[in-house]
């Protein structure tokens, strides 16, 4: 089961790919395609132990559940405003 | 290596690390994905003055894949356009199973050089990409058997401890051939004393290879030059010319620093010097 929050985007925040790429609905942005893995469990990944941005949103959406239904999507999410995500060369895996 | 071997005026092998498997063109619209734009890539940065290419693979959306197909379309890619340049393969891969790490080994023919991850490494808040010891000893087992030079990826000290102990482990050809990295978390912190106590602490006769992530790629690739290692640039690693201005290709990364090495007095090693170098 992959997160959520994720959702795969042609176009968004001004951007526009070729291909439909991760996007999280939590974070409102593009992920980078490491994270993506996380969102759709892929390899050994859980989106529900490995990512801080889901279980950061988590609790929120099980709180509005009741008033708001969602429809849960194929995917994960990503912290709003995470400089991690962004900085150039924050990588590994070199 | 040493100040002396820069006062000697030995070539200086470039690295580019073309895509990696960690952002992609989410963050910069300038980094290769596809096998086609991998293959440009690392023609242009030869032409710029790189001999050795280190390359990830991608699925089409730019996600990750260690698939020895995909990587066997970018070596072919590659060498439509750049017949001399050496390949170096990741193996690097966070939450990735072990059997998919050995994956990237087993095109044809089999890459020149691997990178092989000297030990644990932190990512994101949760995630931790292990490489147990017998994972390394795994890796290095199937280079050694397909002819794969292994380049060790040191992340931080510790990891020159667990070199010192591989060695002890296995049989490594001469020159061992390690990266000291440099950057945020796990990895040891950018600075000259660092950069200088990690030298004094490599293995005896090993050759070193400098990376700096981000703002630090230029000025640690410097330190690399003026101490007689080799370097890597590449937007993988970094994706900024200078603050606020993304780089607009790899071989703008590689040209700076070609540049910076011919100021200092260092020749940029072809691709046939790079192989002498390293015993390939």
């Amino acid at each position: 089961m992959s997160c959520p929050f994720l959702d795969y985007r042609l176009e968004a925040n001004e951007r526009q790919f070729d291909e439909p790429r991760a996007y999280c609905e939590a974070a409102a942005r593009f992920v980078q395609p490491m994270r993506a893995d996380i969102c759709n469990d892929r390899y050994d990944l859980a989106h529900d132990s490995d990512c801080e941005i889901y279980l950061e949103h988590a609790g929120a959406a099980d709180e509005n559940e009741g008033k708001n239904e969602r429809e849960p999507k194929n995917g994960t999410g990503n912290r709003s405003g995470d400089g991690d995500e962004n900085r150039a060369g924050s990588g590994e895996d070199a | 290596m040493s100040y002396a071997e820069f006062l000697a005026g030995e070539p200086v092998i470039v690295t580019a690390a073309l895509t990696g498997g960690v952002h992609g063109k989410e963050t910069t619209p300038h980094l290769p994905e596809t096998p086609e734009e991998i293959g440009k890539a690392a023609a242009e940065a030869e032409a710029a003055g790189a001999a050795v290419v280190h390359v990830h693979a991608r699925q089409p959306n730019g996600e990750r894949t260690f698939a020895t197909e995909r990587f066997q379309e970018i070596d072919d890619a590659i060498r439509r356009r750049a017949e001399d340049v050496i390949i170096q393969h990741s193996t690097g891969g966070t939450g990735a199973p072990d059997a998919a790490r050995h994956l990237p080994l087993r095109t044809d023919p089999a890459p020149e050089m691997a990178s092989l991850d000297m030990g644990p490494l932190n990512r994101y808040d949760h995630l931790t990409s292990e490489n147990t010891r017998g994972l390394v000893d795994s890796l290095h087992a199937e280079m050694v058997e397909r002819g794969v030079k292994p380049e060790l990826e040191l992340f931080n000290d510790g990891h020159l401890n667990e070199a010192l102990g591989l060695l002890d482990r296995r049989d490594l050809a001469d020159p061992v051939y390690g990266t000291l990295i440099f950057g945020p978390g796990t990895l040891t912190p950018p600075t000259p004393r660092n950069f200088l106590t990690a030298i004094d602490n490599l293995p005896a006769g090993a050759q070193f290879n400098t990376l700096g992530f981000g703002r630090h790629q230029l000025p640690f690739a410097t330190m690399g030059l003026l101490f007689g290692g080799h370097v890597r640039v590449g937007l993988e690693d970094n994706v900024y010319y200078r603050q606020g201005e993304l780089a607009t290709s790899n071989a703008q990364l590689v040209e700076r620093v070609v540049r910076i090495a011919d100021e200092l007095g260092r020749p940029v090693a072809t691709p046939s010097q790079a192989r002498e170098i390293l015993g390939l």
